[in-house]
């Protein structure tokens, strides 16, 4: 335990210091939210208004892409902040670690528990930003969601040490960040709607874990009850599965056994790299 | 006195080639035993293997009477390691640097701060512990790796070419910490050099080279089995000298590198009145000493060491 706390307050340390990180960090969910919520936000709202005469009126995107950009921010920053391994290799510091008597289970629990602290702490920071945004979610929804972005940053961040036990270099950076990470977030309903997408994207939404992650992030913090039932739809909050419609519950139970697969395969596998 | 490490046909075989070749050695408790010998010669990968780190073809390593194998956790908690390449987080302070490393060796909480004080004091980092270790000199990182090295009261310290690109006068001052902290805590240290002055420090001295122990004893009998004096000198026309020295004085053993001849001599006192008032060929230059371990170095691997570079990881 004590080893894992070690691993943990070092990137914590390490975080609050760099006050560089700390600021980029910031700058691409902002970019983001200027982007999609600014830009794109008038002519998604008048293409699916169109589609909805009735209810049109009712559909606001920055409500709709908040949750996705926060789900982006997670994800990116776990991935990175567990790439951060690499990182120790090459500086040497890992071999301190290494040389130690802990674990190798400890060593990477404790990257993956850092990585994800440090992750939700962003996606949280990002809240600050919702009253300037002129939109609103309820305190509570706020509150409830934020375990499941822990959770979330969990299965991401071991999802980033098993790609990094793979990795030898830094470089692999932006090959990861392109072939996986973009994806992964476009993929996702994030950013749009995953409405009438063509056959194969539609198998790859449903492959892509960040699909059903984003999905929970939208029904808990979008008060999903009190829209009509075709904004809900025009929102693609009606996720299905195998012709069944998914239920917050199953998601979240779908990806709490992924985290805990996923932590599983990342320490094997970083216990094979560093046996 | 015991043995604090026991090392019995290790072997560590890579594809193409072997790099230790079923060595044998034991260190005593207390001793300082230093590694010597050239670039790819075996002695990373056996440091390596000992520590842990790597797991060897075969054969076995016991330190403080565990296995290497088998309790690799209680062996890494009986040693501390000083690599050859800086492992300390520069962005943390030196006070941080350390309290991580009491949590990976899990110090007793109630002794870390005493223990924290007490390793800087010995390196005379006090003062600096707050600071953050980006801000420290080669010298002042290498002393705080020394002090890390030691908090968990290790009962082998390893020192891997601890003074490599640090100044003549830092160098010597490390070596006056390390020679302190043997005098003071009796710890026993496990030192690979390529400075071979450095390596006169220790009690006793194992030359590897190609994956092979050739030669293990204390500095003082190694520089012995070679006998006499070295007197090394040059000419105007050293092939001339060579052989006028061959046929004038047979007892001499001589050797040549680059421009130098070496002569080795039972006693240079005897020796050197009579060879100058009959050497043919003129002197340009003259010198005598004792054997040091380089010719030691030299004798058993044909080689000079200083002409080899540091391991490099």
């Amino acid at each position: 335990m004590e080893g894992i706390f070690a691993i943990w307050i070092r990137d914590m340390t390490r975080f609050f210091r760099d006050r560089a990180r700390l600021i980029g960090s910031f700058s691409m969910p902002i970019l983001f939210l200027l982007i999609f919520g600014g830009g794109m936000g008038g002519t998604m709202e008048s293409l699916i208004g169109s589609s909805m005469p009735d209810a049109g009126e009712d559909f606001q995107y920055l409500q709709f892409v908040f949750p996705g950009i926060v789900s982006m921010t997670l994800l990116m920053t776990s991935i990175f902040s567990s790439l951060s391994i690499i990182e120790d290799k090459n500086f040497g510091y890992m071999k301190e670690i290494l040389v130690s008597p802990i674990s190798r289970v400890s060593i990477a629990v404790g990257k993956v528990l850092s990585a994800s602290t440090i992750a939700t702490f962003q996606g949280i920071m990002l809240f600050l930003l919702i009253p300037f945004l002129g939109i609103n979610y309820s305190l509570t929804s706020l509150l409830l969601v934020i375990p499941f972005m822990f959770l979330l940053a969990c299965a991401l961040s071991s999802f980033g040490l098993l790609i990094a036990s793979f990795l030898r270099s830094t470089q692999g950076f932006q090959l990861i960040v392109q072939i996986l990470v973009m994806p992964m977030i476009f993929l996702s309903g994030a950013l749009f709607p995953i409405n009438n997408m063509p056959g194969w994207m539609d198998v790859v939404v449903k492959l892509n874990p960040v699909t059903y992650g984003v999905d929970v992030m939208k029904k808990i913090m979008i008060d999903v009850e009190s829209l009509s039932p075709m904004i809900r739809d025009a929102m693609g909050l009606n996720l299905q599965l195998f012709g069944t419609t998914l239920t917050v519950a199953m998601e979240i139970a779908f990806i709490f056994t992924f985290t805990v697969i996923l932590i599983l395969f990342a320490t094997l596998s970083f216990r094979r790299a560093n046996a | 006195m015991n043995n604090i490490i026991e090392v019995r046909e290790l072997n560590k075989t890579y594809k193409d080639k072997t790099a230790v070749d079923s060595i044998d050695f034991d260190v005593k408790e207390g001793e300082i035993f230093g590694f010597l010998g050239p670039n790819g010669a075996g002695k990373s990968t056996t440091i390596n293997m000992i520590c842990t780190m790597l797991a060897p073809t075969s054969g076995s390593i016991t330190i403080n009477g565990f296995d290497g194998n088998k309790d690799r956790r209680d062996v890494r908690k009986s040693i501390g390691i000083i690599f050859q390449e800086n492992t300390l987080d520069e962005k943390l302070t030196a006070k941080e640097n350390l309290m991580l490393h009491c949590r990976f060796y899990n110090v007793p909480r109630s002794k870390r701060k005493e223990r924290i004080q007490e390793v800087l004091m010995i390196v005379d980092l006090v003062d600096e512990k707050e600071n953050r270790v980006e801000t420290f000199s080669g010298g002042m990182k290498r002393r705080l790796e020394i002090a890390r090295g030691l908090l968990h009261y290790p009962k082998v310290l390893f020192l891997d070419e601890p003074t490599v690109g640090l100044d003549p006068q830092t160098r010597a001052h490390i070596w006056e910490y390390i020679l302190r902290l043997k005098e003071k805590e009796g710890i026993t240290m496990f030192l690979t050099t390529h400075y071979l002055d450095e390596a006169e420090i220790s009690d006793r001295i194992a030359i590897m080279d190609h994956g092979k122990i050739i030669a293990m004893d204390s500095p003082e009998n190694l520089k012995n089995t070679l006998g006499g004096d070295i007197i090394e000198l040059s000419t105007q026309d050293n092939e001339k000298a060579m052989l006028e020295i061959q046929a004038k004085a047979p007892e001499a053993e001589v050797t040549s590198k680059e421009d130098i001849i070496y002569l080795k001599v039972a006693s240079s006192d005897a020796f050197i009145s009579e060879f100058i008032k009959n050497l043919e060929v003129p002197l340009t230059r003259l010198n005598i000493r004792k054997p040091t371990l380089n010719d030691v170095f030299l004798s058993f691997t044909g080689r000079n060491i200083a002409s080899t570079e540091p391991d490099k990881q």
